[in-house]
């Protein structure tokens, strides 16, 4: 039987809905399924790791976990894959997960996935599909080892509605710091704004609103409709967005049940972070814009005519 | 400081990639240097100019395209460029990428390697990774701005989940970096005409003092088995004329047809 071991998604002290996702898949595929949750003072969570999906929690509680680091968490990873038995060993979508699945591969003499979509199990055979070329293309891959650890991109699986697992603890020791990458600060541009993972509506604004007048137009929409508000490359480069908006290979993979492309001509790496999203408006003045070959509404005008007006009919709406 | 920065030959993403019985149909495709691996040329090149730093870069692969990059990577003003062309490695993956790597880590006495974050053809983003745990060496990934602190030391900023993360590093080191780490400069017409009389130290897996079941070739962790068609969008309705009457009409669409409102 599989033994699926998830690494929670914990982000400002919550618990993510990717975990459950994860669970979820494990369940759905006949596996034994166990979380490993890593940081400081989260022993709170263990419920909400139960209720999850989870019957065996793994739990790396330390204030030497407070900031990420990458070496000490791919220890407690390898720890928690060496007592569970794990074979599949699913990491979430995140720059520490993308960041931490290659060392926990590489000391597990493991195979390793990111951004898989799918998951395959034939006996003991595993494969997996997950998008290359910047989405261009799916590969189906197959794993020759017997771990495998991978990356799960986001919106890949489904949460089980009333899905929930048993309590059972495991406490894990603190591993050793990272003596050779010191981590000394943390910029932290948690800002009050909506997380663009867990929105579910996604605005984003591009070069086509030009300046900080037009971002805080759009900002206002996002903010009327409790959406997450993003942004494509060329206005985090221009300094008007934080990197942590950034919609698109580099950035943030977002799939939204709406997402809206303000101003942005949607270029392959900008697609290759929402294409799938459920519904695609876009506004741009530029009728021959390649957004408008993935929206499913397009809006050919001015945005700073537009987004007022979207803003009014909305309100009208939603009252 | 010796540098060692990893550079990939990709195909030039921005061209139309067809799929056919399961493979990717060569035909037409064209190659480049993988975006990232500018950006680590760049950091690279900063280094020499700033802090005196010796450049080499390294790349596996073979053919004409794979002797393109490297000289632009010369023309850009890396100093010294490495090529392991061995025919086994056509299929390697980045377990098998990284072991070849620690090879040529390992016979240059470097301080510090500088890959792409990513290759854009296999949109992974493992090697550079798996190369520092191979060579016992601290990493940090996803870098977008890299200081000298002194002759053993750097501090780099990484983009994280919660923020930007300023990490400082002991040398020997690895780190991978972000399109937001530079504007790569564009190779001067003099750059080039100098890069093409530069000499690329070639080699073979045996030249390099390895073998292909050495560097686990004949056991890959995984291999693709099937290109596929990936699902393309279909276009929706485009509307033009009044912004504010066909803005309102596909707010009416939005609420009552997809009903995500
Ligand atoms: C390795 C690499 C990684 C990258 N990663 C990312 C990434 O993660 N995310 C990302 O977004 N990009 C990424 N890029 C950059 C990407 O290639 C594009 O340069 C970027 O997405 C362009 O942003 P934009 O659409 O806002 O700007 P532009 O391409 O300049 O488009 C602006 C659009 O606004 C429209 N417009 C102008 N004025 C108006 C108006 N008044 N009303 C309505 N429309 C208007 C124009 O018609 C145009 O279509 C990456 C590039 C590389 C090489
Ligand atoms: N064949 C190769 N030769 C040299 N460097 C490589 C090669 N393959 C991958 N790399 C380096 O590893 C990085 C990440 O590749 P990947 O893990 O495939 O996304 C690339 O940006 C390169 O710097």
């Amino acid at each position: 039987m599989a033994k699926v071991l998830v690494i929670a998604d914990i982000k400002q002290g919550v618990l993510k809905g990717s975990t459950t996702e994860l669970l979820s898949k494990a369940k759905a595929i006949g596996a034994e399924t166990a979380v490993v949750a890593i940081g400081s003072n989260i022993e709170s969570l263990i419920p909400d790791l139960v209720n999850a999906g989870s019957d065996t929690q793994y739990i790396a509680d330390d204030s030497g976990l407070e900031l990420f680091s990458a070496g000490p968490y791919a220890s407690c990873v390898v720890d928690a894959a060496k007592q569970f038995g794990a074979n599949l060993i699913w990491f979430g979508f995140s720059e520490s997960g993308k960041a931490v699945a290659p060392r926990v591969a590489a000391q597990l003499d493991a195979a390793c996935a990111t951004e898989i979509t799918d998951v395959m199990l034939e006996g003991d055979q595993v494969e997996v599909t997950r998008p290359a070329i910047a989405n261009k293309v799916m590969q189906r891959v197959k794993v020759n080892t017997e771990q495998l650890v991978a990356v799960v991109r986001a919106g890949a699986f489904e949460a089980t509605e009333g899905i929930t697992g048993t309590e059972n603890v495991v406490k894990l020791s603190p591993p050793a710091p990272d003596l050779k990458a010191v981590i000394k600060e943390l910029l932290s541009d948690a800002s009050g704004e909506i997380d663009l993972a867990d929105a579910d509506i996604v605005i984003s604004v591009g070069r086509g609103a030009k300046d900080q007048a037009g971002v805080d137009l759009v900002r206002e929409l996002a903010n009327d409709l409790d959406a997450g508000f993003g942004s494509s490359r060329a206005m985090v480069d221009g300094g008007f967005m934080a990197h942590n908006k950034q919609v698109g290979q580099t950035g943030k993979i977002v799939a939204p049940s709406l997402y809206m492309a303000i101003g942005i001509s949607g270029a392959i790496q900008h697609l290759a972070g929402m294409s799938g999203s459920q519904v695609i408006l876009a506004v741009n003045k530029d009728t021959e814009a390649p957004i408008f070959n993935v929206a499913d509404y397009g809006i050919v005008g001015d945005l700073f005519e537009v987004v007022p007006v979207l803003r009014e009919e909305i309100k009208k709406i939603r009252g | 400081m010796k540098i060692l920065t990893t550079i990939k030959k990709v195909v030039d993403v921005e061209l139309n990639i067809h799929v056919e019985n399961g493979a990717i149909v060569e035909e037409g495709l064209q190659y480049v240097l993988n975006a990232w691996d500018e950006n680590a040329v760049e950091a690279s090149v900063q280094f020499k100019e700033n802090n005196n730093a010796e450049t080499t870069l390294v790349s596996i692969g073979g053919g004409e395209d794979n002797t393109k990059i490297i000289r632009r990577g010369f023309a850009m003003g890396i100093e010294n460029g490495i090529q392991i062309d061995d025919p086994v490695l056509a299929e390697a993956d980045s377990s098998v990428t990284a072991k070849v790597l620690q090879k040529v880590f390992e016979a240059g006495n470097y301080d510090l390697v500088i890959s792409g974050k990513q290759a854009q053809d296999t949109d992974s983003g493992q090697t550079g990774i798996i190369l520092a745990e191979y060579l016992g060496l601290p990493c940090v990934s996803n870098v977008i701005a890299i200081e000298v602190i002194d002759d053993q030391h750097i501090q780099v900023s990484r983009l994280g989940d919660a923020g930007t993360e300023i990490v400082e590093l002991e040398l020997p080191a690895v780190v991978t970096v972000s399109d937001s780490i530079n504007e790569p400069r564009l190779p001067q017409m003099r750059g080039l005409m100098m890069a093409k009389k530069k000499k690329i130290d070639v080699m073979d897996l045996a030249a390099l003092g390895t073998s292909h079941d050495e560097v686990g070739g004949a056991t890959p962790t995984s291999e693709v088995v099937e290109f596929m068609k990936s699902k393309t969008r279909k276009a929706g309705q485009k509307y033009e004329g009044d912004a504010a009457e066909i803005t309102a009409q596909v707010v009416d669409l939005l609420a009552n047809e997809a009903k995500v409102l």
